[in-house]
């Protein structure tokens, strides 16, 4: 009885809204307007972004083309306060090592290097004993961090320790290793020039081949190696390696004639 | 060759032919060319018009149901896979997009009724509901009472006489699913039914 209900009912429902078309032109016409309306403005929207990601994108390659987005990324990073925290990118003012042979001129001692670190050299250089050679270098930072950052930075005396970072494991990096824990904590100037030898030799276009290079030159300093200390300062002097410790490197070869003597 | 060889032949080709033009039918669409949304519109407002009245029971709610389903039609025919017909395609569109329409409706019919019950109006006699048209209109407010799931599954299968497969496509659930709501639905409808007092 109930079921027949039912049935009735929805029979009458089907019946009634049968064929029921009255307004379908006009729903029709909606519709195309919606539809144009809807094209246009996605046109629009298109017509407007297509631009300005061009422009931005142009702007961008510009920008890191001539190096005038790394001024403005440090200008505000300054700006910002957070130097620390985010290390800039290396400049493209401070070229790298050009060749083995290109650093090294002479064919017995290559170059100078490493970060003597915060050492300013220019002090310890002029002096006629080579000790006053402020070895600065803290020996701690090293620990477990790969001779990564390789430090183009311009040749400010304040020179850093090379840049911790941690990567990859790298073979030469116990090399590195070796040679700064003879010349900064040893100071065992010969074992020292080997270990700086021995990392050159491995890696002579290594991350921090500049400053092994340097600081083997101090080592031959400290030898007494005159002669091969100021092959080893002179491609720094002639700014082969950018800014870097070029000044210091000057300034030592400058004392060198007056003789520097002893350790 | 043989006849019936030929004849699988023209039949593949038609197929292939077929498939081809509606391919091509679905890239004017995906690309809101106008004259493709008037050939869709006109080849089937007719069973979207149909729907949409019995699902919301109101001729103004059910023409914007129609008109946002062409007009979405652009950017829903992306997760066309060709699996079933256009028409089913498209009242699964208006399946999607009825919530807010049945909804709408459902408020305007009860605001209605109020109306006609206040003193002076003509009162809903039950011996008067035995005509089709009264009949009609008493199941689309016991309609108002189903959950929407329940009142699309009633709807697709017994008012438009649609298969439980056909329904479990356009709705996206599973056969099974689709005949318990309608079991829940034709219950709950059997019951409201003898409340109102039609006989």
């Amino acid at each position: 009885m109930t079921d027949d209900l039912l049935a009735r009912a929805t029979r009458a429902l089907r019946e009634e809204t049968r064929g029921d078309d009255t307004g379908a032109r006009f729903t029709r016409s909606r519709i195309m307007a919606s539809v144009h309306e809807d094209r246009v403005k996605r046109r629009t929207r298109w017509a407007f972004l297509i631009p300005v990601a061009a422009t931005f994108v142009a702007a961008s390659a510009f920008g890191a083309a001539s190096g005038t987005a790394h001024r403005a990324f440090e200008v505000v990073v300054r700006a910002l306060g957070i130097h620390a925290s985010t290390p800039p990118a290396p400049r493209t003012s401070a070229p790298r090592p050009v060749s083995a042979s290109a650093v090294a001129p002479a064919a017995r001692s290559p170059s100078p290097s490493v970060v003597d670190t915060a050492a300013p050299v220019v002090n310890e250089a002029p002096a006629p004993p080579p000790p006053p050679l402020a070895e600065p270098a803290p020996p701690a930072p090293l620990a477990a961090v790969a001779p990564a950052a390789p430090k183009t930075q311009p040749a400010t005396s304040s020179g850093h320790e090379p840049a911790p970072v941690a990567s990859a494991p790298d073979p030469t990096f116990e090399l590195y290793k070796a040679a700064h824990q003879a010349h900064f904590v040893d100071r065992d100037w010969a074992r020292a020039l080997g270990g700086w030898d021995a990392y050159l030799k491995a890696a002579p276009r290594g991350a921090l081949a500049p400053e092994a290079r340097y600081n083997r030159a101090l080592c031959l300093l400290r030898l007494h190696r005159n002669d091969e200390a100021r092959v080893a300062l002179r491609p720094f002097a002639d700014g082969h390696y950018g800014t870097y410790r070029r000044e210091e490197a000057q300034k030592l070869i400058e004392a060198l004639p007056a003789g520097i003597d002893g350790p | 060759m043989a006849l019936s060889q030929l004849v699988t032949m023209t039949d593949t080709a038609f197929v292939e032919r077929e498939r081809a033009l509606e391919g091509d039918f679905v890239a004017r669409l995906m690309l809101g060319d106008r004259a493709a949304v008037a050939e869709a519109y006109d080849a089937h407002h007719s069973a979207v018009r149909a729907f949409a009245k019995r699902l919301v029971g109101e001729t103004a709610a059910a023409e914007d149901l129609v008109h946002e389903v062409f007009v979405v039609l652009p950017r829903a025919i992306k997760s066309y896979r060709g699996d079933a017909s256009l028409r089913t395609f498209l009242i699964s569109v208006a399946v999607n997009h009825a919530r807010h329409h049945v909804r709408a409706a459902a408020r305007r019919r009860y605001a209605m009724e109020r109306y006609e019950r206040e003193p002076g109006r003509g009162t809903s006699d039950p011996e008067l509901l035995t005509g089709q048209r009264e009949l009609a209109q008493v199941l689309e407010r016991c309609l108002d009472a189903l959950p929407l799931d329940q009142r699309v599954a009633f709807v697709l299968c017994e008012v438009e006489e649609r298969s439980s497969t056909e329904v479990a496509r356009i709705v996206g659930a599973p056969e099974g699913t689709v005949r318990t709501r309608l079991f829940h639905a034709k219950k709950k409808l059997r019951s409201l039914l003898e409340e109102e007092g039609v006989r």
